[in-house]
């Protein structure tokens, strides 16, 4: 069942530090962003938006590449994976990153990453339609790398386990005696490859259909169902992002509590639920559509209150019980990983309020929508991701938190709540999102959260950079070895923790 | 083997028979016709064997093919002038079925899955296009025909995919057991005995 | 190897060329954009045709002396695209008037049964088409080898029954210059690019 091996440990890596390099770079241009609504830095507003848009694709993009490289390493240890389909998939996510980058930097794009029909084909001269067909290019080769990706892990998930369902644990759900239980990255990974499919699907014909609409206007599209298809297919994939990457949270957090994380009953329905829930709470971005049919809205709201138990229930409360009474040891990687899934926690009570149409109604607009999803990211997916480089570095012995990996843990969290609880006050008191002039009245708390957001940044050029430097040396130590396979030597058992007692 | 045979003659017939009416329908024209002919390729190609090395080269002629005939004018062509349509009874089947049948075990299996995800998100794409432009994208069709159409591709495209990941979600039916009577628990029995076997990397 | 992957490479790079040239190099997958193309490229000849216009005066279809002719296809009982594209036409021809361009504008029936003379001056009536620049025509009386599908099958246009006993077509305004090659297509709401072609011409 389980491979001691990690299959591309130097491909994922090499990922990693294009991750880390792109997550700092763009924390800068959010930084710049909000250095000028807090007037300390005059940036035109053609400019501010092109930033705006770079900024969303971005994030988006490297989180969903993060998460896609933390997958394929863990599932490396419990079924075979093609080495060249991870470089396919990569060479398509760069070459996409080509095309946005021209677009919006060359081409003056800036629709912003959800390029919501029309105003991509509406600049109002501010470019030309080539840069929108451009960006739109961009996301369809990536959304074919990561299709692509999924495919083979799909495939091969099939071939171990006999289909999806098995995978899913629904052997385990329905009772049945079974000796062969999913790992709980195998389950993850089933629900994933399931919903981001069918996302990925939907919105590549989303962004053909919009690009033939730039392209020949007399082909008119529904802007309403344009529009459901966007969020249907933006809200998936970043949600998937953090599924992908809780993987490492299930493979790495066994090492420093000596348990092993399990693929119980109630493990397994949880991801069920989220595999249905998560392709539907889309719809708090659709709440002030009034022309959608009441239910969808009314399901909506409600969606967007359950969705979060699942999560809370299974992956945050068995944390806890993990790491109760186990004699945690706290390092970097650790701290990272536990943190991610409290910021995760967290990040569900803004979004569960913004889901609710009254509330909806008045703050969907303000920058409380960026302080949820910054919570979900900054302290989530960028986290685990964090969390996941410096235990790539690790070595085999866990030495405890201290010196600079200390203050960069403490200045980026420091950081990150400061940064995010501007926003959600912003939010509160009807600070609009999206603007990049600000009244007088909100200069404030825009100077509040530029320091905070400068102190993120800080802590992210420390992980990033000391994550290089433990590449470097750790090449350097191995001398002539094939590196990466740190994990191979202290974990006999494969994906077993070797520090656990009782398997 | 003759069994095929007469099933693709009897497609290849059908379709034949059909031609007077597509050329009011534009439903039965492209998701029934069009679809008779290349199945009736397809049948008759499906037993031969051919080599890997050539298996990508008919790939690429079948999908070309197949893209022209995706063109709104090349069916407008196939009404309009009798040599297009001769063109469309030949190259179908000859150069969309059953090259698609004699190269797709060749094929890697990741693109093979990769080519079932983009027809299924093409035909979502028409079904887009077809029932909201508001221009009539085939002449020869009128506009009610060409939504109806759209709705077709919708309802296709459903059908297919639900057809195409059924077996992913349950296993596919090949590797279930050879008795059909107990069905349903051998073929979870089937499965998981199957992957007892830890996988060789 | 070689074959492996230098003959899918050819086959693609054949398939692309094919595909290129079946649409115009990327410009036309519809048949009214290929034959907008086509015209734009390959101007028509328009051979000596006369109509029956709405007063029942015969009346040549292609331009005299130095002027333009703009041809439209439509049937009197259209109840709605032919009307959108009247309402173009009239406001085509106001600017043209204005101008004093040296112009011929047809709105040519191709349902010449039912559209009697009587009921072409009833149209013309509902939108303004007195005859000086704008009349609306039938063809009848078409020399032998000229028929109703002869014309159409020259300007590329067609026609179908729809299930309401009228009809939908590809509806467009043709411009004939004044050599008499039929030589532009154009939307009929596209009203500043068919008055700016006319005046550039004439």
């Amino acid at each position: 069942m389980n491979y001691s091996y990690t299959p591309q440990s130097g491909a994922v890596k090499f990922t990693m530090i294009l991750s880390g390099a792109v997550f700092a770079l763009m924390m800068v241009l959010g930084l710049l962003m909000r250095a000028a609504q807090g007037e300390w830095l005059d940036i035109e507003p053609e400019l501010f938006y092109q930033i705006l848009t770079a900024h969303g694709a971005g994030m988006v993009g490297t989180a969903g590449l993060s998460g896609a490289a933390v997958m394929w390493y863990f599932l490396g240890r419990h079924i075979p994976l093609t080495k060249a389909v991870f470089w396919i998939f990569l060479s398509l996510f760069i070459a996409g990153v080509v095309f946005i980058l021209g677009s919006i930097f060359v081409g003056g794009f800036a629709g912003g990453w959800t390029f919501l029909f029309p105003l991509p084909a509406m600049s109002g001269g501010l470019w030309e339609v080539g840069a929108a067909v451009s960006f739109m290019l961009g996301y369809t080769l990536i959304g074919v790398g990561f299709l692509i990706y999924y495919i083979e892990v799909g495939r091969q998930i099939i071939k171990r386990f006999g289909g999806l369902a098995n995978a899913l644990g629904w052997q385990l759900i329905l009772g049945r005696k079974t000796d062969d239980i999913p790992p709980p990255a195998i389950v993850a990974a089933a629900a994933v490859v399931i919903f981001n499919s069918i996302a990925i699907v939907l919105g590549a014909a989303v962004l053909v259909v919009s690009i033939v609409n730039l392209l020949a206007p007399e082909f008119e599209v529904d802007a309403l169902l344009a529009k459901n298809l966007i969020y249907f297919f933006g809200h998936v994939f970043i949600n998937a992002s953090i599924y992908m990457a809780v993987v490492a949270v299930y493979e790495i957090i066994p090492e420093y509590t000596g348990r092993p994380w399990k693929t119980t009953r109630i493990f397994a329905i949880a991801w069920n639920v989220v595999l249905i829930f998560v392709m539907a709470i889309y719809w708090h971005h659709l709440l002030q559509d009034t022309v959608l049919p009441a239910w969808m809205l009314i399901t909506g709201q409600l969606v967007s209150y359950f969705s979060g138990i699942p999560l809370l229930a299974v992956t945050a409360f068995s944390l806890c019980v993990y790491i109760r009474g186990s004699n945690m040891k706290w390092d970097l990687t650790s701290a990272l990983l536990v943190i991610s899934i409290a910021g995760w926690s967290v990040g569900s009570i803004p979004a569960s309020i913004d889901g609710m149409i009254a509330v909806n109604k008045v703050m969907h607009n303000t920058q409380w929508v960026p302080g949820h999803f910054h919570t979900y990211l900054l302290l989530g997916e960028v986290a685990m991701s964090f969390g996941f480089m410096a235990w790539l570095v690790r070595g085999k012995n866990i030495r405890t938190l201290s010196g600079l990996d200390k203050a960069a843990f403490i200045t980026y969290v420091f950081g990150a709540v400061g940064f995010i609880l501007v926003f959600l006050i912003s939010g509160a008191a009807s600070v609009p999102r999206r603007w990049a002039v600000h009244l007088p009245e909100w200069i404030l708390q825009d100077r509040v959260g530029t320091i905070f957001a400068a102190l993120v940044v800080l802590g992210t050029l420390g992980f990033v950079v000391r994550y290089v430097l433990g590449l470097i040396f750790e090449n350097q130590a191995s001398g002539d070895q094939i590196s990466g396979d740190q994990n191979s030597g202290d974990m006999s058992s494969g994906g077993q923790p070797s520090l656990g007692q009782k398997a | 083997m003759m069994f095929r045979y007469g099933v693709a003659a009897v497609f290849m017939a059908s379709a034949f028979a059909l031609s007077p009416f597509v050329v009011s329908d534009p439903v039965l024209h492209v998701l029934v016709q069009i679809p008779l002919l290349l199945l009736s390729g397809g049948l008759v190609a499906s037993r031969i064997t051919i080599s890997k090395d050539i298996a990508y080269v008919y790939l690429i002629i079948a999908l070309v093919t197949l893209i022209y005939w995706m063109l709104p004018r090349s069916i407008d062509a196939a009404l309009s002038s009798t040599w297009y349509d001769v063109a469309k009874f030949v190259s179908l089947p000859l150069l969309v079925g059953a090259p698609l049948a004699l190269s797709w075990k060749h094929i890697h299996p990741v693109l093979r899955g990769f080519l079932k995800a983009n027809a299924i998100s093409m035909l979502g794409i028409l079904a887009f296009l077809y029932i909201h432009a508001p221009i009539r994208i085939c002449n020869s069709y009128l506009v009610t025909d060409q939504q109806n159409l759209g709705y077709g591709f919708f309802f296709v495209a459903i059908a297919l995919s639900l057809y195409w990941s059924w077996p992913l979600i349950f296993g596919a039916p090949t590797q279930r057991p050879p008795q059909r009577t107990r069905s349903q628990h051998l073929s979870y029995e089937g499965t998981s005995s199957m992957s007892s076997h830890p996988a060789v990397d | 190897m070689t074959t492996r992957l230098i003959f899918p490479l050819l086959a693609a790079l054949m398939g692309g060329g094919f595909l290129w040239q079946a649409t115009d190099g990327l410009r036309a997958i519809t048949a009214e954009e290929a034959r907008r193309i086509s015209v734009a490229e390959n101007p028509r000849s328009v051979p000596e045709t006369y109509l029956q216009a709405m007063d029942g005066a015969a009346i040549p279809l292609l331009p005299q002396k130095n002027e333009t002719v703009l041809v439209e296809f439509i049937y009197t009982s259209c109840g709605d695209i032919c009307q959108v594209a009247a309402f173009d036409f009239s406001e085509i021809r106001d600017q043209l008037a204005l101008e004093n361009a040296d112009v011929r504008m047809i709105s040519i029936s191709f349902d010449p049964e039912q559209d009697t003379p009587e009921q072409l001056s009833y149209y013309g009536e509902a939108h303004n088409a007195d005859g000086t620049l704008w009349t609306v025509a039938r063809p009848v009386s078409l020399s032998e080898d000229q028929t109703l599908s002869d014309l159409l099958e020259l300007f590329g246009v067609t026609v179908i029954a729809n299930e309401w006993g009228g009809f939908e077509h590809n509806t467009a305004i043709h411009l004939i210059d004044e050599n008499g090659q039929f030589s532009r297509v154009f939307d009929t709401d596209d009203v500043d690019q068919v008055v700016a072609t006319v005046l550039e011409s004439s």
